[in-house]
């Protein structure tokens, strides 16, 4: 019985480091433009999609094309900032909403329609091995997934402490009119977090591929996922949706463990119903809102 | 909208109504007949959306939630009990209208975005446990509703003119709400509400009520309307029951018609669905995903152009033609007067 917790808890753990980068995608996001990415999502599915490009077409590991897909994000993501996301600034809830909204459907859509409704998949060497470490088995793609996404979680981490360009977006995500007067560029810090989050959604992508199959909807799981981590994790807080995200891969993996293989989801649900009831500004805000 | 009254608009109304009301009569086409109906069926969650969302800026993406327990409130009384879809419409929209009570209080704890993903999370969530409910609600293979013949006491017709006579109805219904509503003082709250909570409470409307009562009312109608189209497509399963794209629909026809006006949702539906539904019988069903691209384009484009919907377009046209505008009363589309909550 210890051993099969003790196992769930370990596969979680690991899926949660990708659902920790697609987090504290949306709440980078959030903390600095102020709006919730409802496509953080379909940008991973675009990561997915570009990895399973590379090796299929050039033999490239699915790991490595993070290479590819990170940069190519961060691209589109200035762009989006740039071209859609700038002109909805400032306009109330509602644009900013289906503005995104609209571009995750469209998104989802497109690739329904490129790529088919097809699951595809990469088999590396790796795929189907696992080490063990005492009575647990993990796999080494996932272990791989993991280490990544935290190295990557942590450099981000390290960038908004120590550079001056973190620093700006820090300070534009506590008070956006004070961190102006004081010389930050908006658009210029915008562009970048923009950039950044969605350069971690594509490094997802790539991590998933080699364990994970790529379909037009494969952004909505993870895209659930974390708005209940950035929720629980308090809104804006990028420490706070990293150790989010891991409890998020963690309950879900029980919940299928103890539930049912249907009932992952039902878990996270609840999950976020609880926080709501319970402490609705999240694990690390105030209480008082 | 504006509220004067001209000559040309009160006779527009009654001119309207008797079109509807004869439409069937020289349109015989089914297919025609079956855009009809849902063009009304979507106005109809158009205009219950709009209650909440665009007149109390309340961005629900979850009222699938809603559509889905009427659909399954009023099948499993039929089916289960015998109990004829007319009384089941009413219980569906009353289940709808008491299930709106736990999900708004825990949704309201959130505000803007945040709010709209919880929604989308009690909708996916009762999905999934409609999945589960294999005895009680035939989980994921859904149901049949078994046809009996023409027995208009069991809300089944052979004519497809009846299904649009009921939803017509039901617009009116939800139409003559949305325009009561407008103009009594709950229509000042909710705008109030809509364009700052904070500022709404500060000179004393009580907001939580407030929220709860308009998510009451618009939950109750999407109940009705969940109903309606089981009985109509003959078929319940959790995939049908709670289709996330109810929730977008709702939102959408309300957005491109002009959110937080009367008659936008029923403009937005009359733009949109026979659209999809022309482009789908077009290219058949071998495409999947031109129907949600077409709508999303459509969407994005409204939002970052015209933001005050079709409506406003139409409006702010009509005004600069017609009539030069009257000072202070501007052509947009963003529901009704902002200042007199003092007054």
């Amino acid at each position: 019985m210890a051993g099969v917790v003790a196992q769930a808890v370990v596969n979680g753990l690991l899926i949660g480091g990708i659902y920790a980068l697609v987090s504290i995608g949306v709440t980078l996001i959030f903390g600095v433009v102020k709006i919730v990415n409802f496509a953080q999502g379909e940008f991973v599915m675009i990561g997915m999609y570009i990895s399973f490009w590379l090796a299929s077409r050039f033999g490239l590991d699915p790991v490595a094309s993070l290479v590819v897909s990170m940069p190519a994000l961060f691209v589109a993501g200035v762009l989006l900032q740039k071209f859609l996301i700038r002109r909805v600034l400032g306009l109330g809830d509602m644009p900013q909403i289906f503005l995104t909204f609209a571009l995750s459907l469209l998104l989802m859509n497109l690739a329904l329609l490129l790529f088919t409704a097809n699951y595809r998949t990469v088999q590396t060497s790796y795929t189907l091995s696992a080490i063990h470490i005492g009575p647990l088995y993990v796999g080494v793609a996932k272990l791989i997934a993991f280490v990544l996404a935290m190295l990557l979680s942590g450099a981000l981490e390290v960038f908004l402490r120590a550079t001056d360009l973190g620093k700006a977006m820090r300070a534009s995500a506590q008070n956006r009119e004070v961190a102006m007067l004081m010389g930050v560029n908006p658009d210029h810090v915008f562009g970048v977090a923009m950039g950044l989050s969605l350069a971690l959604a594509g490094a997802a992508g790539s991590l998933l591929m080699p364990f994970y199959p790529v379909y037009p909807g494969v952004g909505q799981v993870f895209v659930l996922m974390a708005f209940v981590a950035v929720v629980l994790g308090t809104l804006g807080n990028v420490t706070g949706a990293l150790i989010a995200g891991l409890m998020m891969g963690m309950a879900e993996s029980l919940g299928v463990q103890f539930v049912g293989a249907d009932s992952g989801l039902i878990v996270v649900f609840a999950m976020l119903l609880l926080t709501l009831a319970l402490r609705p500004s999240g694990l690390f805000g105030a209480r008082t809102r | 909208m504006t509220r004067t009254l001209c000559p040309s608009r009160a006779l527009g109304l009654p001119v309207a109504a008797l079109v509807l009301i004869v439409l069937p009569r020289i349109v015989s086409n089914s297919f025609a007949i079956d855009i009809f109906v849902r063009v009304l069926l979507f106005a109809f969650i158009g205009v219950a959306w709009n209650l909440m969302g665009g007149y109390a800026k309340q961005l629900s993406l979850g009222h699938a939630a809603f559509f889905g327990l009427g659909a399954y409130t009023s099948t499993i009384l039929l089916i289960r009990f015998g109990v004829s879809p007319w009384i089941g419409i009413v219980a569906g929209g009353v289940v709808a209208m008491l299930a709106s009570l736990p999900i708004g209080t825990l949704c309201f704890r959130l505000r803007g975005p945040y709010f709209a993903i919880a929604t989308i999370g009690t909708a996916q969530t009762l999905m999934l446990l409609f999945l589960k409910f294999r005895n009680f609600a035939w989980g994921a293979e859904g149901t049949t509703i078994p046809y009996r013949g023409n027995s208009p006491m069991m809300m089944q017709f052979d004519a497809k003119a009846a299904y649009y006579y009921i939803a017509l109805i039901m617009l009116a219904i939800g139409l003559a709400i949305t325009y009561w509503i407008e103009r009594c003082w709950v229509g000042y709250y909710l705008v109030a509400v809509g364009e700052d909570q904070d500022a709404a409470e500060a000179v004393g409307v009580n907001v939580p009520r407030i929220k709860r009562d308009i998510y009451l009312i618009s939950a109750f109608l999407t109940g009705l309307a969940g109903t309606f189209y089981v009985q109509y497509i003959y078929f319940i399963d959790p995939n049908t029951a709670f289709n996330f794209n109810v929730s977008v629909q709702a939102a959408l026809v309300s957005i491109v018609g002009g959110v937080g006006t009367l008659w936008g949702p029923v403009v937005g539906t009359i733009l949109l669905e026979p659209t999809s539904a022309l482009v789908q019988s077009w290219l058949g069903g071998a495409h999947g995903g031109v129907q949600l691209t077409l709508y999303a384009v459509i969407l994005m484009a409204v939002i970052m152009w015209r933001p005050t919907g079709v409506l406003g377009v139409l409006t702010g046209a009509y005004e600069r033609i017609v009539r030069p505008a009257p000072s202070g009363v501007a052509g947009t589309a963003t529901a009704g007067p902002k200042g007199p909550l003092d007054g």
